[in-house]
């Protein structure tokens, strides 16, 4: 199945999640559903424990929705096993952690050229040189994570997200282990990336300023979208 | 309370946690002891068995031997004197003849002892069927009776009641010789046994003056007798007579030795097992003590101080490597009880199975100093941990070297281990280069992995492996920062190295023996002719076009006692030249292929004094130079001659080669035979025996492909022995491997869930962990094929005198078996991480 250029770019109807955990099961999301426009800018707030993270990664197919349809680019997440989720999310999306999980055996280079690989790309590492040096990594390719800073290693874990120019830009709390300046220039750099790729870009965090960045807000309590959210792509909210 | 009381509490509560993140520690360390403490029990259950029965594998309580002679009467009647009862037993090569109805004559080589009614003294033989043994020897129908190795029997199709000849004598076979009592003191024979009585060889021809045969006197001695002082007494009155002298303390002396020497080898390659358990123990501890950081962090803001929490950690290593001991002792005390059944056919005696404590005890200081050198750096670092830890980012450790004391204490822990293996080996000279080895492997292995790492991240960073995914994480993986290169290397290559040196060795001696040799080597070595059949033995061979060349060389035996007016063993010690008897000869010129290399060949019709011509490598190691006096005992009788020169003697090709030779005029009074070298095409072979033997019964024949058969036989049992021991250093490298992949499993499990959020697919992700372990592995198989490769090399060229060429077949069955090693523990490793959801391992780790 194929989008058109009008279809919500991702589409999560009645989505809900539950995980077993050592205390027994857990419902973690109830009923989401939702829809985001190509190209938009979304950010996802709420309380710790809220489900904003569980939610993040059920849009990219990382966790499987307990019952619902995840739709992305009109492809069907939830119909697709877990290669072919694979597949999906190295054609097109992108994701940054709050701990930046770059592997630790790899260069920066490495890993970014990594996905670009996976994908088939000819000219792997010229992209992924090109990426480094768009984020002011260029004279740091050969370092392992070890030897770089928090700030470094974000920076590459943005380049390598970003190097396939993926549709969607999964964020989850990208500054969240970093100091204000260092977040503020990292966040920079991922509005940046944003506007040059036009993506869509959807960013879980905890501080209002920077949900207020985007064009729109979701705000999650208790794994639901809070009270008066719509479900609706057609107009953004400003974030209080 | 003091340091030590404290930290003794502290190690106690820390015990608490158990066990668990300490088998591979354990596996290690229990393998290592266990090896070794096995390979000791096996030896001293065998040298107990041996000691035991030390009398009944001699024949008697002592025994004098002397060669191509019996005992003069004065011998004899001393000899009576000294014991209770007497026996005397003649030993010589034959050939055992038997006619067919059809065809040529059966002929075989035996060994021949011919007894008195004494024997045996002690034990008893078994027959089957089972006759009385005079009943046997007695024969029947008018013929004198025999009694045979049932292997010859089944070589020249015999059955009881058959007829066969030793010479001119025929005999009856009464019975198969299941069993000889005193058969281990003979060492190595070329023919299985025919036992006849002594009396019944008179008319055969054999034991003629001159031909070679070898007579013992064994003693039985009455209870309390003082061996030393008998001992003493034969030597003062015989020893220069040529009687050797040898008592039942060593009844077997041959097979002890072989068997300490073989038992001592096997411990240096359990030390060699016990090094490589050393890096997992290593590894083990310092994953240990990674997860301690902030335990030991937090204790130091409590207050404690650096050797405190040194001490505490110690300790506790101390009682999980004490464990690990008891655990290793306790499997190495088993082994003997399992191995026993299976030892029982390979040896004379049964061995006497028990718990020894003798080398649980070597295996137990060998386990704690490894132990204790694997785990003092690691422990070292403790002390570097500072309390601001708790504060940061917790990474690892620090690198650097430990403090100079821990420098001190590792080298002096080395020394004691070094110098514990020579004590206990016996041999400092094959401690220390065992030591030198192992150590030179260990760093050859560690540059190797260091050297791999450079190339794996070089190559992952080329064109070539540029839209190969799997191949370039592979490379990279095993060229990062993460320490598997080396850790798998080590605890692999060490054993596969070893494994590689002895294949290596193995086809290097067999082929030498079996290919290299024989081409060189003659078809026929005859022993016994007499000087009357010598024309007549060589009219037969120079008419034929496939016999190439034939030498001969008159042969007496002779010992050599005095150098220089001083006893023979006072001048060159236990040199294997004055060891027994050797073969002497004469000759007015030197052969052309005889090379002097010092001094002069006496003139063709010298008749002066005696006048020596010396093998000079042996001569040189004797310290011998020209113009030393040599005495020489042959047939009971004192030769003196001056070693006037020296010459080269290859004992390589199986030709003739003595070691001493004297002017004609010295020797050619003395009763003695004729050897000969036939050099034929392998299908003249059979005639040429058939013709000889017939002419000449009284000649025996020694087929070099026989002989050379049985001494690779021999080598092939010693390479599976040390091959057994270069497994168990193997099965420990396993272990190793198998902790190293299962404490890589968090970080595979992490690696797979960013592979598969950036887009990999289980396929990819699952070759590029089974590539990644292939080439850990081929890293380790090609570094032990060059360490093997070298060990083999040094071993050939320098210990064995041969040339060396490399075998590639089992070089790439060792690179084969590194690779399908690592990536089978690798693989076993590899589910867990691919099963696991992205989403789930990410997020329990922000």
């Amino acid at each position: 199945m194929t989008a058109s250029q009008t279809d919500p770019i991702l589409s999560l109807h009645d989505v809900t999640l539950a995980l077993d955990g050592n205390a027994g099961r857990v419902e973690i999301l109830h009923g989401i559903s939702l829809e985001l426009e190509r190209g938009q800018t979304v950010g996802m707030i709420g309380p710790s424990g809220s489900g904003k993270s569980s939610l993040l990664m059920v849009m990219g197919g990382l966790e499987r929705a307990s019952s619902g349809s995840v739709m992305a680019l009109g492809n069907d997440l939830s119909a697709m096993d877990e290669d072919a989720l694979a597949r999906f999310r190295r054609q097109h999306m992108g994701v940054v952690f709050q701990s930046f999980h770059l592997i630790p055996t790899m260069t920066a280079l490495e890993n970014v050229a990594t996905p670009l690989e996976l994908a088939g790309h000819a000219d792997a590492f010229a992209r992924a040189e090109a990426e480094l040096e768009a984020v002011g990594l260029g004279h740091r390719t050969g370092h392992y994570p070890g030897q770089m800073s928090g700030g470094e290693q974000q920076r590459v874990a943005l380049a390598r997200a970003a190097a396939p120019r993926p549709d969607i830009l999964l964020a989850d709390e990208p500054t969240g282990n970093l100091d204000g300046a260092t977040g503020q220039a990292i966040m920079d750099l991922l509005f940046g990336l944003r506007d040059r790729h036009g993506c869509t870009l959807v960013l879980v965090t905890h501080a209002p300023e920077l949900a207020a960045r985007c064009d729109r807000t979701i705000r999650l309590a208790d794994g639901r979208l809070a009270q008066g959210q719509r479900t609706g792509s057609a107009s953004a909210e400003a974030a209080e | 309370m003091s340091r030590y009381a404290l930290a003794w509490r502290i190690a106690r509560r820390e015990l608490r946690g158990g066990l668990a993140g300490f088998r591979v520690f354990l596996a290690c360390l229990a393998l290592g002891v266990g090896a070794i403490a096995a390979v000791g029990s096996v030896r001293v259950s065998i040298e107990a068995g041996l000691t035991e029965q030390g009398a009944v594998l001699m024949g008697g309580d002592a025994k004098a031997t002397f060669t191509y002679r019996f005992a003069t009467e004065a011998e004899r009647a001393w000899l009576e004197s000294a014991s209770e009862r007497v026996s005397e037993i003649v030993d010589f090569r034959s050939m055992a003849v038997v006619q067919k109805p059809e065809g040529p004559p059966e002929r075989g080589l035996t060994q021949v002892k011919a007894v008195d009614d004494a024997w045996p003294l002690y034990g008893a033989p078994e027959l089957e069927p089972a006759l009385d043994l005079a009943t046997a020897l007695d024969g029947q129908d008018g013929l004198p009776g025999a009694v045979m190795d049932p292997v010859l029997m089944g070589r020249l199709d015999l059955q009881p009641g058959d007829s066969f000849a030793l010479g001119e004598q025929s005999f009856i076979l009464m019975a198969a010789l299941e069993r000889e009592p005193d058969n281990a003191g003979g060492g190595f024979g070329l023919g299985p046994r025919t036992l006849v009585r002594t009396e019944d060889l008179a008319a055969s021809g054999l034991i003629a003056p001159g031909t070679l045969f070898d007579t013992e006197y064994r003693l039985a001695l009455p209870l309390g007798s003082d061996l030393d002082a008998l001992e003493t007494s034969a030597e003062a009155q015989f020893a220069e007579s040529g009687l050797r002298w040898q008592d039942a303390r060593a009844g077997a002396p041959g097979i002890t030795e072989f068997v300490n020497r073989l038992g001592a080898f096997l411990v240096l390659v359990g030390i060699a097992g016990l090094a490589v358990g050393g890096v997992g123990v290593s590894a083990a501890v310092r994953a240990y003590l990674e997860g301690k950081v902030a335990v030991i962090a937090t204790l130091k803001t409590l207050g404690a101080e650096g050797r405190t929490i040194f001490a505490a950690y110690m300790m506790q290593i101390g009682v999980l490597a004490a464990v690990g001991i008891v655990l290793g002792l306790a499997l190495g005390a088993t082994v003997p009880f399992l191995a026993a059944p299976f030892l029982q056919d390979r040896l004379p005696v049964p061995a006497i199975v028990s718990v020894y404590p003798g080398p649980l005890a070597e295996a137990a200081l060998y386990g704690a100093l490894t132990a204790f050198l694997f785990t003092l750096w690691p422990l070292a670092r403790t002390e570097q941990v500072r309390a601001a830890a708790l504060f940061r980012d917790i990474s690892g450790g620090s690198r650097v070297l430990p403090r100079p004391i821990y420098l001190l204490v590792t080298a002096l822990g080395l020394a004691a281990l070094v110098g514990a293996a020579a004590w206990f080996s016996g041999t400092w000279y094959l401690a220390l280069v065992s030591a030198a080895g192992i150590l030179g492997a260990l760093v050859l292995l560690v540059l190797a992995a260091a050297g791999i790492r450079v190339l794996s991240r070089k190559v992952a960073r080329t064109r070539a492996v540029r839209g190969r995914p799997a191949v370039r994480l592979a490379l990279g993986a095993v060229g990062g920062p993460s320490g598997e290169a080396a850790s798998v290397v080590l605890s692999l290559g060490l054993g596969l190295s070893v494994l590689a040196a002895v294949g290596q060795i193995d086809w290097n001696l067999r082929s030498a023996i079996a290919r290299d040799l024989p081409d060189v080597a003659p078809s026929y070595f005859m022993v016994d002719i007499q000087p009357d059949q010598l024309s007549g033995f060589l009219e037969r061979l120079e008419g034929d076009p496939q016999v190439s060349r034939v030498d001969t060389a008159p042969m007496l035996r002779g010992v050599i006692t005095r150098i220089n007016g001083q006893p023979a063993a006072e001048v060159a010690g236990e040199h294997w030249v004055l060891q027994g008897d050797r073969g002497v000869t004469y000759a007015a010129q030197p052969d052309s292929r005889t090379t002097i290399t010092s001094g002069t060949w006496w003139p063709e019709d010298y008749d002066g004094p005696p006048q020596i011509s010396f093998a000079a490598e042996e001569g040189a190691e004797m310290g011998l130079s020209l113009g030393d006096e040599m005495t020489v005992n042959i047939l009971g009788r004192d030769i003196t001659g001056t070693v006037t020169s020296f010459r080269d003697v290859d004992f390589s090709t199986a030709g003739i080669g003595f070691i001493l030779s004297m002017n004609p005029s010295a020797l050619q009074a003395a009763p003695h035979t004729h050897i000969a070298t036939i050099y034929a095409e392998e299908a003249a072979e059979a005639a040429i025996l058939r013709d000889l033997a017939q002419a000449y019964p009284n000649i025996t024949a020694i087929r070099v492909r026989d002989a050379i058969d049985r001494v690779a036989e021999l080598l092939a049992g010693i390479a599976a022995a040390i091959t057994y021991g270069a497994l168990a250093t193997l099965v420990t490298g396993v272990v190793v491997l198998i902790g190293a992949a299962a404490a890589g499993e968090k970080a595979r499990v992490f690696e797979a869930a960013v592979l598969k959020t950036v887009g990999a697919v289980r396929g990819q992700v699952l070759a590029y962990f089974a590539l990644r372990s292939a080439l850990l592995g081929l890293a380790a198989g090609a570094v032990a094929m060059v360490a093997g490769g070298l060990g083999g090399w040094a071993v050939v060229t320098f210990i064995m005198n041969a040339s060396f060429r490399f075998e590639p077949y089992s070089a790439l069955g060792i690179v084969l078996g590194g690779v399908a090693m690592t990536t089978l523990a690798g693989l076993a490793f590899a589910w867990r991480p691919l099963a696991a959801r992205p989403a789930r391992v990410l997020r329990a780790r922000e």
